[in-house]
């Protein structure tokens, strides 16, 4: 139960950070972070498949209304639910998926946090440039946008990850 | 058949995964930019008046800037040659308080404030604190304090306007080289927020790095003769035409106050040419 609240309010956090701070920021065509697939990157991992794809749907419909985009983030969103499961399989491996758990730093290991949430973002990033753009005249530019864009918001993620686990963390005394 | 049920259960998420996004693709593929407006517009029911009041903050730390800004603007109307005669000139200048040049005059100004305004996106759009209640009307134009267009109206609610802007990979506008008549057409390649494209413009015409591009009279919507931007660089394309790379007048991120220009004649004069080419422009 406190689980659910936690997760209901990092969502209704990244979506106003999303909506009201990056939104308004803009940075450059190149540095659009897509800060609340961090939502999507911190689900337990032993959440059933369908109700990973289902919160993506839902985080993705609920953002395209905030930003008024018609559908690339839904687009963008339910592909980085989907293959969440695959990438974590890949990277993480097997055991780590069965033990379950929120798949932060502590919990994988930095080197294979960064690698797995940077894979999510990455491929999130590029279906959402690629449709935004809808074009293949300009590929290098979207690539350009998906890899600095995305870099971008491997590190905000972090700090997401840092914050929703600030209290457990302290609680073992780490860090 | 147990088998198949089987196998149904395996895959289902992804058949679910595929259905989902078939929709969305579907949805996104099919939305013109009219519904992407009413998109931005159901958007700021929800979040305008939060925006509004963001923008209002941003706003008051900018006071200093947007007053050096409109005192640059009322100097620039003082030294036009309209303010000291009334004439009618190659160039339209904003808002002449002439009354003769007013009523002559088939454009009229109004002012409204920005509240929200994307130019990170491929298709940006801007919207203003004016709707409906406040005289606005669809096609309308939207022009920023030094002159350069920056969009025009897309549709309104009763308090806001959504606004395609000159950032939008569907804008479209014609301009000029200032004091020739080789115009060409103007959009936006989604690059940079800092330029817009000029096309089409003869190979024979005469272009130089820091010519201003102006809006010409073909359009139904902008005046003549707002500054543009000025050339940035040019390369000839197919041996016939011209490539501009337009840098703004001024920046559109910036924006914070705008007029708002209606053309009385716009009805009749699309009427017409619809009537008359079947073509709306």
């Amino acid at each position: 139960m406190q689980r659910i609240l936690e997760y209901t309010l990092m969502f209704v956090i990244v979506a106003l950070l999303q909506v009201f701070l990056f939104d308004n920021l803009n940075l450059s065509v190149y540095l659009t972070p897509l800060v609340y697939v961090t939502f999507i990157v911190l689900l337990p991992m032993e959440l059933a498949p369908v109700a990973v794809l289902l919160l993506g749907l839902a985080t993705g419909l609920a953002i395209d209304l905030l930003m008024a985009l018609p559908g690339i983030n839904t687009i963008a969103t339910l592909a980085a639910a989907y293959t969440r499961r695959g990438v974590l399989l890949l990277i993480a491996g097997k055991e780590a998926l069965h033990d379950g758990g929120v798949p932060n730093a502590q919990r994988l290991g930095l080197k294979r946090y960064l690698r797995y949430s940077s894979a999510v973002v990455l491929l999130h990033g590029l279906v959402f440039f690629t449709f935004e753009a809808l074009t293949w005249r300009y590929y290098y530019l979207t690539l350009l946008r998906t890899v600095l864009s995305g870099a971008l918001t491997v590190g905000l993620v972090f700090c997401c990850q840092l914050l929703f686990l600030m209290k457990p963390v302290a609680k073992k005394d780490r860090l | 058949m147990i088998k198949f049920f089987g196998f149904l259960k395996r895959i289902y998420v992804f058949l679910l995964f595929i259905a989902l996004e078939a929709l969305a693709i579907h949805f996104y593929a099919n939305s013109t930019s009219y519904a992407r407006a009413q998109l931005v517009s159901a958007s700021n029911r929800a979040v305008g008046h939060l925006q509004a009041g963001l923008a209002g903050v941003t706003g008051y730390l900018r006071l200093r800037e947007e007053n050096r800004a409109l005192m640059e603007e009322i100097a620039r109307l003082h030294n036009s040659p309209a303010a000291a005669a009334p004439t009618t000139g190659a160039d339209t200048v904003v808002a002449a308080d002439s009354a003769t040049r007013a009523s002559l005059s088939p454009y009229r100004y109004s002012t409204a404030r920005v509240v929200r305004n994307s130019i990170t996106r491929q298709d940006n759009f801007i919207t203003i604190d004016k709707g409906f209640g406040d005289g606005i009307e669809e096609g309308m134009a939207i022009i920023a304090p030094s002159g350069m267009p920056v969009g025009y109206v897309l549709g309104c609610s009763d308090k806001f306007a959504v606004c395609m802007s000159v950032l939008n990979r569907e804008f479209r506008a014609s301009g000029k080289i200032k004091g020739s008549e080789f115009f060409g057409s103007l959009y936006w390649d989604g690059r940079s927020y800092e330029y817009l494209m000029l096309s089409e413009i003869p190979k024979y015409a005469e272009i130089a790095v820091g010519d201003t591009i102006v809006t010409t009279d073909y359009s139904s919507r902008f005046p003549q003769g707002l500054p543009i931007g000025t050339v940035e660089s040019f390369e000839l394309r197919e041996a016939t035409y011209y490539d501009v790379r337009v840098r703004l007048a001024s920046p559109v991120g910036a924006l914070r106050n705008v007029f708002v220009i209606r053309y009385e004649d716009a009805a009749e004069r699309r009427g017409l040419e619809e009537e008359l080419t079947g073509q709306s422009y």
